[in-house]
């Protein structure tokens, strides 16, 4: 009877706690959030951050319950002895304390961060508005060109190295580790062991101009086995049926190739992504439209509705059915 | 008090032509100072204050130049630009309100979200510093002005003028958009004139800024009340100094950036481009030592407001006075060691970031002592709760948030998760309002009886202060869970389905309560209180300075008192009634001139009586004129802008030379309490030398800057200076040195040889210095005329070098020539010499500035 | 204390500049600690190759018992003279020089004892985080 009495007033407050918590932790989720990590670093950095959010909980009821207390609860004089021995402790012990340990915690983090990589090797190329990618494995003398979407395998630490095209970007992968800016003229690095196969949604953090709200990216982590696969196909170029289709016509016709490559055709513009592989990425436009043929239209009639300021010109005087064909072929490159 | 005799001032000058000492008592004793004056003498006294002090009617009142309607208008400005940038934020927070939103195009989102933070930090923030304290300083040290009043209404007009401009672009839709922060390359690729607005209109205001801080450092070492020794000083007369100083080598750093900036946007000297050899990191460096230390010149004085606030709701002295200066002095120190925690993403070794976020923790220490001095004083205190305290327990409960994190992002792995997120955002916005908004509107409520004579109203405040306290919470607290899942800053749009749906809704709403609250705010500002009762004369029961004024009359300190304590208005006996009766100094105006009293650096004791400047217009031409030198660029129209600039330096000149020729009718005159004080001082002991002095340090630091360059690049750049560069004739550069060392040194010399009674080897001196300073300009110009500063950074950077120092000696040619036409017309002589003083002291700066710069251009690059 | 020194002049001010730029000291010395850690990190990382990071490590290390010992030093001084005849450690104002001095002296002793924890800070990257990377 006692221990049923009990149970259900402990019950009760969890019951009405539990939904709260559940609703606070689904707000932690997303693909691009840096509370649900699925990196080593990120892992990392989580941690940190739980660490120093209660921390601050705790001093900020700490200091503000105290200034309560002296002008409200207690408006009287207290000793000068005791007021005087808080600006001590409050003033330079607490944070000395507090500080100092955090900063080694920090610190001490920091190289581990910043390791280098061991095997794949990125090189990813900020531009206006999107993001050239290139895979350069252990041995490999030219490089496979992708672009707008990262596969990274799971368990590897792969070193990016980070370079801008035009203005300052920053490669940012919430879910896998913290964020380096691609700078004109440097070379920056940044390494990433994602811990499980899945999807993330990375984006450009430091201001890049008209649409840098619309510069994100895809990326997949895989299982080692799975990436190689993915990665030898990825280094082919379009298969022979898909250059004898229509869809290939009509992109030699409206002269994509100036600006777009396509590795095995004669198609190798340099401007704009590499298109060899583009249905097999995710999304669209640096993550801005899903990988669907009639987005695809879209996107090739009007970049600039859904871009504001793209470099890419609009095929709007295309008719509706060339379009479409053009479309469903490329979302058919995988 | 002893009764026995004071001591007393005075002996004979060491030489003919130095300026008499004061003579006379000091200090004063008890007895002098409860000596009473007659009534019909106090009456006489009363009416030629009211009549010297009196201000311009009509529209003449924009000629003013008084510190209290200069004090004013600078507030309302700043808040008026404030309420501005507020409702560009509204229009963002409406635009962010749903994903896919279109009510803002991306543009001018962009254009928004600059405008936003230029203008709150450079239109509200910093000029809100310099406002409140043109407006309250000289009541808080019972002056009767500022020692520079035309340069604070001169300030304020380019203020104004610059500010309408850079806030009004918006309006035509050409307003910059690449954030406040302006980082090249895409800033520099930014088509159109916003960059430029931005660039040359803010120059415009940091350039006022900086004579704001010279006004108020000089005000507050010089103008003090006698006694006010340097440990009696309000507090926020030591924040005052500290944030001038910071102010003085922030702001310089940004300056020198800007003039880099707009070198590369004019004339392609590649800077900042990687492709010639420049670095877009240089620029980042610049603006953020500028950008931290200018968080804590905006965080300080509102720390000052607050230390001048709770002691009197604690009803006791504070606690830890000198706990207190430390924090103020060394956080001053610390935040220059901060700048790059703005920069902990940029790629930098872990090593040197490691330094920075040191440092970033470091500051906490000074900042958490202030908070605790505070609780300290509260505790032994008997405290009452009114508005004020309201807005300021508010501000703690903020301010100590936006603390915690700031702690948290200082830490360099963390930041590389937050950083430029809407984690950040929300952090800088907890600090901001809790460490300057709110302890702003604090001093609001707390000071409107000193400045209007009238409460605000409590209810309205109370509304005010809940609607905007909830608002900020409920638009910020859910913004660092926005950044932390993920959210950017400065994106106009975000798609759905990220998880961040929800939060943004959230924020908008926030946003339109704060905007509810600031709405009540403004009418409780206002609102017409002709009707309602006048504020009684210390309404709080405060202890410091301010409350012993009259508002209702433009004279300030009806008379100078004697201090002896940190809370004269609790410690010293009848010290309102002696101070208001005219039992102190310079009770009176015989010769219908406006006077305060200079005081001695560290103990305040009283050296002159300073005349003060009488409404002029010529601050506001010298303003406009200035306006048009930085303005009209923006439209390429160099010829005019050239013009106009001619213009403006011409006006200044005639500003300041009308004033170097207003020698007082006496050596000497009555100061009141039986003191008689010189009213012609020169060299150390005047306010001009140390005005020359502290914006000499301020412009030291921007040549410094741009020496820090030419260091960065070769850190930087392997190609720095590169292969087989044309180097800079060093026979000529060497040359070049030698001519201005000798200008320099006849500059020196007619200072001298004047003083000792020789005024026309003093004439000669300055007629042959013009000319020698003329050739070692055109010696250092042709030095580097081989070295084209288009194709690469390494001749940009030497002529930039070039350039900076040969303005500068067209601005010492003019004080030479300004010297000796003086001199020529018997203006200044032996006994008249502050002009001579203060030029020679600029030569001293100019002379090591040409130094510098003949070993970095020619001889630097030969040993790298 | 000579409150009867004649107010004004040139001795005066170098007098009173003296005792107001001292108290700022200890920061200074933070700051030169700083500067040099940070230009030699600098130009180590930049310049040099990783294999001279001990070096940089020993020189900071160097450096920073320079600047401790230096801060204490002053410390030890302000110490002197915010202690001199002073029974009450916790300072009540009083209108004279004596105070002023005594003033000066506390604030430049709490001055030095910030300085110390920065310099303290300063070294603890090379101590943690020392690469270039």
């Amino acid at each position: 009877m006692q221990r049923r009495a009990g149970t259900t007033t402990l019950a009760a407050p969890v019951r009405r706690v539990a939904p709260l918590a559940l609703i606070l932790l689904a707000a932690c989720d997303g693909p691009q959030s840096a509370l649900s990590p699925g990196g080593e670093d990120a892992i990392q950095l989580g941690w940190l951050f739980w660490v120093m959010l209660a921390g601050s909980v705790v001093l900020w009821l700490f200091i503000n319950g105290l200034f309560f207390l002296v002008t409200r609860r207690h408006p009287h004089p207290m000793s000068r002895k005791l007021a005087e021995g808080t600006i001590v402790a409050g003033g330079i012990g607490l944070p000395l304390v507090v500080l100092t340990s955090l900063l080694a915690y920090g610190l001490s983090i920091m190289p581990h961060q910043r390791e280098p990589g061991d095997g794949l090797r990125l090189r990813v190329t900020g531009e206006e508005w999107w993001w050239r990618v290139e895979y350069w494995p252990e041995g490999a003398t030219e490089p496979v060109v992708s672009a707008n979407e990262v596969r990274l395998p799971v368990g590897q630490r792969s070193d990016l190295e980070l370079h801008a095209a035009d203005v300052i970007h920053s490669f940012w992968l919430p879910g896998i580790a913290g964020k380096t800016d691609m700078i004109p003229g440097r070379v920056n690095h940044i390494s990433m062991e994602p811990v499980e196969a899945g999807t993330f949604r990375g984006q450009c953090a430091e201001f890049c101009g008209l649409s840098h709200a619309l510069m994100a990216f895809q990326a997949v982590t895989m299982e080692p086995a799975d990436f190689d696969g993915w990665l030898a196909a990825e280094a082919e170029g379009i298969s022979e049926n898909a250059r004898q289709a229509e869809g290939h016509a009509i992109f030699q016709e409206q002269g994509c190739g100036a600006c777009h490559a396509l590795r095995g055709t004669e198609a190798r513009g340099e401007v704009g992504p590499d298109l060899t592989h583009v249905g097999g990425r995710g999304t669209l436009a640096a993550g801005v439209l899903p990988m669907t043929a009639e987005a695809l239209a879209d996107w090739i009639a009007h970049p600039e509705a859904f871009k504001p300021g793209v470099e890419m010109p609009g095929y709007n005087h295309m008719d509706e059915a060339e379009l479409l064909t053009l479309a469903t072929w490329l979302e058919g490159l995988k | 008090m002893t009764t026995a005799d004071p001591p007393r001032l005075g002996s004979a000058p060491a030489d003919l032509y130095e300026a008499p000492a004061p003579s006379g008592p000091y200090p004063p004793t008890e007895e002098m100072l409860a000596e009473p004056v007659k009534p019909k003498l106090r009456g006489a006294q009363e009416d030629r204050l009211r009549k010297v002090w009196e201000g311009p009617k009509g529209w003449r009142i924009l000629s003013d130049v008084n510190n209290q309607t200069v004090g004013v208008w600078y507030s309302a400005t700043c808040f008026a630009f404030m309420l501005g940038a507020g409702v560009l934020a509204l229009l963002m927070r409406v635009q962010l309100a749903v994903p896919d939103n279109d009510f803002l195009s991306a543009g001018t989102y962009n254009q928004f979200y600059t405008m936003h933070g230029s203008a709150m930090m450079f239109l509200f923030a910093v000029p809100m510093f310099e406002a409140v304290s043109i407006l309250l300083l000289p009541a808080f040290l019972s002056a009767r002005d500022l020692p520079f009043p035309r340069l604070s209404a001169f300030g304020y007009w380019s203020f104004l003028v610059g500010g309408v401009f850079v806030l009004g672009s918006i309006l035509f839709g050409v307003g910059p958009q690449s954030g406040w922060f302006m980082y090249p390359p895409v800033s520099m690729q930014e088509e159109g004139m916003g960059p430029d607005i931005w660039l040359l209109g803010l120059s415009f205001i940091e350039v006022a800024s900086i004579a704001a801080a010279v006004e108020l450092i000089v005000g507050v070492l010089k103008c003090r009340p006698p006694g006010m020794r340097v440990n009696l000083m309000p507090l926020y007369a030591w924040y005052v100094l500290v944030v001038g100083g910071m102010i003085l080598f922030a702001f310089p750093p940004l300056i020198a950036g800007d003039f880099l900036f707009e070198l590369e946007r004019a004339l392609g000297w590649p800077f900042f481009n990687p492709e010639k050899g420049g670095d877009p990191l240089l620029w980042q460096h610049l603006f953020w030592i500028f950008g931290h230390p200018e968080v804590y010149i905006i965080f300080l004085p509102s720390i000052a407001l607050t230390a001048m606030v709770v002691p009197t709701f604690a009803r006791h002295p504070i606690v830890g006075y000198s706990w207190i200066v430390l924090s103020a002095v060394g956080t001053g120190f610390l935040s220059f060691g901060l700048w790059v925690h703005h920069m902990f993403a940029t790629g930098l070794p872990t090593m040197s970031l490691g330094f920075f976020s040191a440092a970033s923790e470091a500051v906490v220490i000074p900042t958490g002592i202030q908070l605790f001095a505070f609780v300290a004083t509260l505790m032994v205190g008997r405290v009452k709760m009114g508005l004020p305290m309201l807005w300021i327990a508010g501000s703690l409960a903020i301010f100590t948030a936006g603390g915690l994190t700031g702690v948290m992002v200082a830490v360099a792995p963390f930041d590389w998760v937050v950083h430029d997120t809407y984690f950040v955002v929300a952090h800088l916005h907890y600090t901001l309002f809790g460490g300057f908004v709110f302890p702003v509107i604090a001093g609001v409520y707390y000071f409107a009886p000193v400045v209007t004579g009238k409460m605000l109203s409590e209810r309205l405040g109370r509304w005010a202060f809940w609607l905007s306290f909830a608002g900020f919470n409920i638009t910020f607290l859910p913004m660092h869970l926005t950044g932390l899942v993920g959210m950017p800053r400065r994106v106009f749009t975000y798609p759905g389905g990220l998880g961040w749906d929800w939060l943004n809704m959230l924020s908008t709403v926030g946003a339109f309560v704060i905007a509810a609250g600031f709405a009540v705010l403004a009418w409780d500002l206002i609102r017409p209180k002709s009707k309602e009762p006048k504020a009684p004369r210390n309404p709080w029961e405060a202890g410091t300075l301010e409350w012993s004024a009259d508002p209702d009359e433009s004279w300030g300190a009806r008379s100078v008192p004697y201090v002896t304590s940190r809370y004269p208005l609790w410690d010293q006996d009848e010290f309102v009634e002696r101070a208001n009766a005219g039992q102190g100094y310079i009770p009176d105006a015989p010769e219908m001139r406006r006077e305060t009293l200079i005081t001695s650096v560290i103990d305040a004791r009283p050296i002159q009586v300073l005349r003060v400047a009488e409404p002029t217009w010529i601050t506001l031409v010298a303003a406009f004129f200035t306006a048009g030198a930085f303005i009209l660029p923006v439209f390429h129209l160099y010829t005019l802008a050239g013009v106009s600039g001619a213009l403006a330096i011409a006006t200044v000149v005639v500003w300041l030379y009308r004033s170097a020729r207003d020698h007082p009718e006496a050596e000497t005159k009555d100061a009141g309490l039986g003191l008689r004080l010189p009213l012609y001082v020169s060299g150390p002991a005047a306010v001009g030398w140390w005005g020359m002095w502290i914006t000499m340090l301020g412009d030291s630091t921007a040549f410094a800057s741009l020496v820090f360059g030419v260091f960065f690049y070769w850190t930087a750049r392997p190609d720095f200076p590169p292969e087989g560069a044309v180097h800079a004739d060093l026979p000529l550069a060497l040359a070049s040195l030698a001519l201005i060392a000798v200008a320099w040194a006849l500059t020196l010399g007619a200072r001298m040889l004047n003083t000792r009674g020789r005024p026309w080897l003093a004439t000669l001196c300055h007629a042959i210095g013009p000319v020698l300073t003329l050739a070692g300009g055109a010696a250092l110009v042709l030095a580097v005329r081989d070295l084209d500063p288009t194709t690469h950074v390494y001749p940009a950077i030497m002529w930039a070098l070039v350039v900076w120092t040969t303005a500068h000696l067209g601005v010492g040619v003019l004080m030479q020539l300004f010297c000796l036409f003086g001199l020529l017309t018997a203006d200044f002589g032996p006994r008249h010499d502050a002009p001579l003083w203060n030029v020679a002291l600029f030569w001293h700066f100019l002379g090591l500035t040409a130094l510098v710069t003949v070993a970095c251009v020619a001889l630097l690059p030969r040993l790298l | 204390m000579s409150d009867e020194h004649p107010a004004g002049g040139e001795e005066e001010f170098r007098e009173e500049e003296a005792s107001l730029v001292r108290i700022t000291l200890g920061p200074v010395v933070w700051m030169a600690h700083f500067i040099v850690s940070y230009a030699a990190t600098a130009v180590v990382c930049a310049k040099l190759s990783t294999d001279e990071l001990v070096w940089l490590r020993m020189g900071i290390a160097a450096a920073t018992l320079l600047a401790l010992g230096t801060i204490a030093w002053l410390g030890r001084r302000s110490w002197r003279q915010w202690r001199h005849g002073n029974e009450d450690i916790w300072e009540d104002p009083a209108a004279t020089s004596e105070d002023r001095h005594q003033f000066l002296g506390h604030a430049a002793l709490l001055l030095a004892v910030i300085s110390f924890i920065g310099v303290i800070y300063t070294a603890l990257p090379a101590l943690f985080a020392a690469t270039c990377r």
